[in-house]
């Protein structure tokens, strides 16, 4: 249990797709312009993220190694149809918002990749603890993201047609944070704040971290 | 235990296993959302031909003109045309849906016309055009406008005169294709229908 905790934390903090990994950038970049987009966009990726991990993880004695990629490509294909046509069906304004990056989730590296370094080599549990906790991780990366863009941007925060906050009607947004270089001075900061955090932890959590992608030490 | 070795026999059926789950759960998924999907489209097809022509009540589909609009569009596909009437029940114009080839993929849009075969407005319901770029044809304020009073029954002499977004030519010009396309519908079929529908 301990074990499963740890893995799943990692993706939360530690081993962030977004803030530390760096990878599917360009979709969060994209839809955090709102936090309704923004939170679908996340829940999806879970579901996609935790599902595939399953799949891979538990099939992946069947599969050689020189046929995996097709093998995972149709099986993250699958769930992403899935989503998109879920979305569709039900909620038709935000697959409207979210358009081509449903279909894109495909092609984003994060999800190939955790099946790839991580569901093709660990047992079914830990898969699913990584693929809960990448997806979380992102779902928290994309929705603060798009909280600072929407609430100052443009001064106030729809979800599903309700008001949730709104600013002073004097304030003057700056259209810039809904723009694209505001994704990107924005995402800096948030990339700033983890890399904080997580020096800060870095000694307690050294014993749980020792198996891939960054050293504390060499920075 | 070890993992599948790399043999042919291996490879192929781990591929073609997949594979068939894969369209089987697909298949499934399809069957389920089909009916609520089919509705939200519908539904989503009555508000464009209610942007495009605001007086509009009642949007009856129009199926025994089709062939003869689609022969009137050339290259451009063509997949509806509606009659559209007012409150009142006298005929107010027509909305042709069509889906000219853009960028990536048909453009889904709705194109109304008056009684007199002038455009009133054209909306698009769907398109998969690259973000930022192409989907400026929808979100461009006033772009769309410029098309509103072309004249249907001489659309090419309209379609002279045409301002395409910068960055998104193929869009913009996709979406002129959809209008020339309803004009012509206009000039060859409905003009005709509209006389008719007046005898009657």
């Amino acid at each position: 249990m301990r074990e499963w905790v740890a893995v799943y934390k990692r993706g939360l903090a530690l081993d962030n797709p977004l803030t530390v990994l760096m990878i599917g950038l360009c979709a969060v970049l994209a839809v955090s312009t709102k936090v309704e987009g923004a939170f679908f966009m996340g829940l999806a990726v879970i579901f996609v993220l935790g599902m595939s991990s399953v799949i891979v993880s538990s099939i992946r004695h069947l599969v050689p190694e020189k046929v995996r990629i097709p093998v995972f490509i149709v099986i993250i294909a699958s769930f992403v149809t899935i989503v998109d046509l879920t979305m569709k069906a039900f909620l038709p304004d935000v697959y409207d918002f979210l358009g081509v990056w449903i279909p894109l989730i495909v092609v984003n590296c994060m999800i190939l990749g955790r099946a790839e370094a991580f569901s093709y080599h660990k047992p079914v549990r830990l898969a699913i603890a990584d693929g809960l906790g990448m997806g979380t991780g992102f779902t928290i990366v994309i929705v603060g993201l798009a909280f600072i863009r929407e609430l100052f941007g443009s001064g106030e925060i729809v979800f599903l047609g309700a008001r949730l906050l709104s600013l002073p009607a004097g304030y003057p947004a700056p259209g810039i944070l809904v723009l694209f270089p505001g994704a990107f001075i924005v995402f800096g900061f948030i990339v700033a704040l983890t890399g904080w955090y997580n020096r800060r932890t870095a000694g307690r959590t050294v014993e749980t971290s020792a198996h891939c992608t960054i050293e504390e030490g060499g920075r | 235990m070890r993992r599948a070795e790399s043999t042919p026999l291996n490879m192929v059926t781990a591929v073609l296993v997949t594979c068939a789950v894969a369209a089987t759960s697909l298949t499934l998924t399809y069957e389920v959302t089909r009916d609520r999907i089919l509705a939200q489209e519908r539904a989503a097809e009555e508000r464009a031909l209610r942007t495009v022509l605001p007086a509009g009540d009642e949007f009856e589909l129009v199926p025994d003109v089709l062939e003869d609009a689609r022969e009137a569009a050339g290259d451009t596909t063509v997949d509806a045309v509606y009659r559209v009437r007012g409150a009142d029940g006298a005929l107010i114009g027509w909305g042709v849906r069509s889906a000219p080839r853009g960028y990536a993929g048909p453009i889904q849009l709705v194109v109304g016309l008056d009684r007199g075969g002038k455009v009133s407005g054209v909306s698009i319901i769907a398109m998969r055009e690259t973000p930022g770029l192409g989907t400026k044809i929808a979100t461009e304020e006033g772009w769309i406008d410029q098309f509103a009073g072309w004249d249907g029954s001489d659309i090419t002499a309209a379609a002279r005169e045409f301002d395409a977004i910068a960055g998104a030519t193929k869009s913009s010009v996709a979406v002129r294709e959809g209008v020339v396309a309803a004009g012509r519908v206009y000039a060859d079929v409905l003009a005709a229908e509209t006389g008719e529908v007046d005898e009657s």
